[in-house]
């Protein structure tokens, strides 16, 4: 770097020879590159890489409930599922009117995307097939006591995935919903 | 007879280059780094494909573990000390300057609040290793604790966003128990933390 070559050019005069020698500017740096590394390593180690990510929630204020539930949606519109115990999904569609004879076909999926998307995305067509826009479809997540942590960030998570519009964590209140915890046998306190 | 030398290479190389680089890392790794905070349980968080990361400041986590113990925590130290004082005001503990210099410093806690006192009263270390029975989150007897922390934290700072970190398997109730406490607290909005997953198609 700061060396010069000073190789004898052939016809210099002998006593320019006798120099004060140069002091070399460079110093050591090993050691400041040990010490750079070891502090490297430990901010390494002690610092947390993958920032968790979150997942907004928003849930209707209890005052609002009730104003929400005057204008009622119909049930064509709708998709329940029920969160069970060992990853499970009750997933049901109730029609329009409601009595003795009706029949209510229940589904039991799981959260693979063979399972809950598929279910997610043949409601999507109905709806869209029946009022036109499959955005009205109206997902009613009721998660059971039972049901894990998992369980509600994945069908959460399902909803963003397959861009749906409105949906909402209800308590599993229905006549319906006690009928399916009851035979599922999974109880909804 | 004049001497031949033979130049001798050295063998030192060169170490500047080395060294920027050591230090260009350091730097980044310095600004970058965000300690982990002291873990009173361990959680495993489940995964999902939200995109949002969690902010960095005004955070008030709620923490359950796979039990079903709630654990609760404030980033900002001088708001853990005024949530204090309107705890040992509400629920007449008295404490002094050394048990409020513990609770400062205590990232996340979980008991009842009645026995805060003893818990502040221990050394540092065996507070790291002292058992945590979890928040109080029933409510019978008039008891509002986990509402009372909400309320209070929120009112000490009001920019406070509320996080809640739960198990993977912990069991629906165990959250739902905790929703109930915030919405009765009129707190209808809250993130829940995962971890990042790809998205799948």
């Amino acid at each position: 770097m700061a060396e010069m070559n000073v190789s004898g050019g052939g016809g210099h005069k002998k006593d320019k020879k006798v120099r004060g020698k140069k002091m070399s500017t460079r110093v050591d740096l090993t050691p400041m590159v040990d010490l750079g590394f070891l502090l490297i390593t430990f901010f390494m180690l002690a610092t947390t890489f993958n920032k968790p990510k979150t997942m907004e929630v928003n849930k209707p204020a209890k005052d609002d409930i009730k104003k929400e539930e005057e204008p009622p949606i119909k049930m064509s519109k709708t998709a329940t599922l029920m969160l069970g115990k060992g990853d499970k999904i009750y997933a049901y569609v109730s029609p329009d009117e409601i009595d003795e004879t009706t029949q209510i076909s229940l589904d039991s999926i799981d959260y693979s995307p063979n399972g809950l998307r598929k279910f997610i995305q043949r409601r999507q067509n109905e709806v869209q097939a029946q009022w036109g826009n499959k955005d009205d479809l109206f997902i009613m997540i009721k998660p059971l006591p039972s049901s894990s942590f998992k369980n509600i960030v994945d069908a959460l998570d399902e909803m963003t995935i397959n861009d749906v519009k409105r949906y909402a964590i209800l308590a599993p209140n229905d006549p319906i919903d006690s009928l399916i915890a009851l035979r599922a046998g999974q109880s909804r306190k | 007879m004049p001497k031949v030398k033979i130049p001798r290479k050295s063998t030192a190389v060169d170490m500047t280059a080395m060294c920027d680089v050591a230090f260009l890392l350091l730097t980044f790794f310095i600004l970058t780094t965000k300690f982990r905070p002291q873990e009173v349980v361990a959680i495993d968080i489940p995964s999902s494909t939200a995109q949002i990361p969690i902010p960095d400041r005004d955070i008030m986590l709620f923490q359950i573990a796979p039990d079903g113990k709630v654990f609760f925590g404030l980033d900002d130290q001088p708001t853990r000390l005024k949530l204090l004082d309107r705890l040992s005001a509400q629920y007449s503990l008295s404490l002094s300057d050394k048990q409020k210099d513990a609770f400062r410093t205590l990232e996340t806690w979980g008991m009842d609040i009645r026995s805060l006192p003893a818990f502040l009263e221990k050394t540092p270390a065996e507070r790291a290793t002292a058992p945590q029975a979890g928040l109080t989150i029933d409510t019978t007897g008039g008891n509002h604790q986990v509402e009372d922390l909400i309320l209070f934290s929120r009112q000490e700072n009001n920019m406070l966003r509320i996080a809640i970190k739960a198990d993977k398997t912990t069991e629906y109730r165990n959250f739902d128990k905790l929703i109930n406490a915030l919405q009765n607290r009129k707190v209808n909005k809250f993130n829940l933390i995962t971890s990042a997953r790809a998205k799948r198609e």
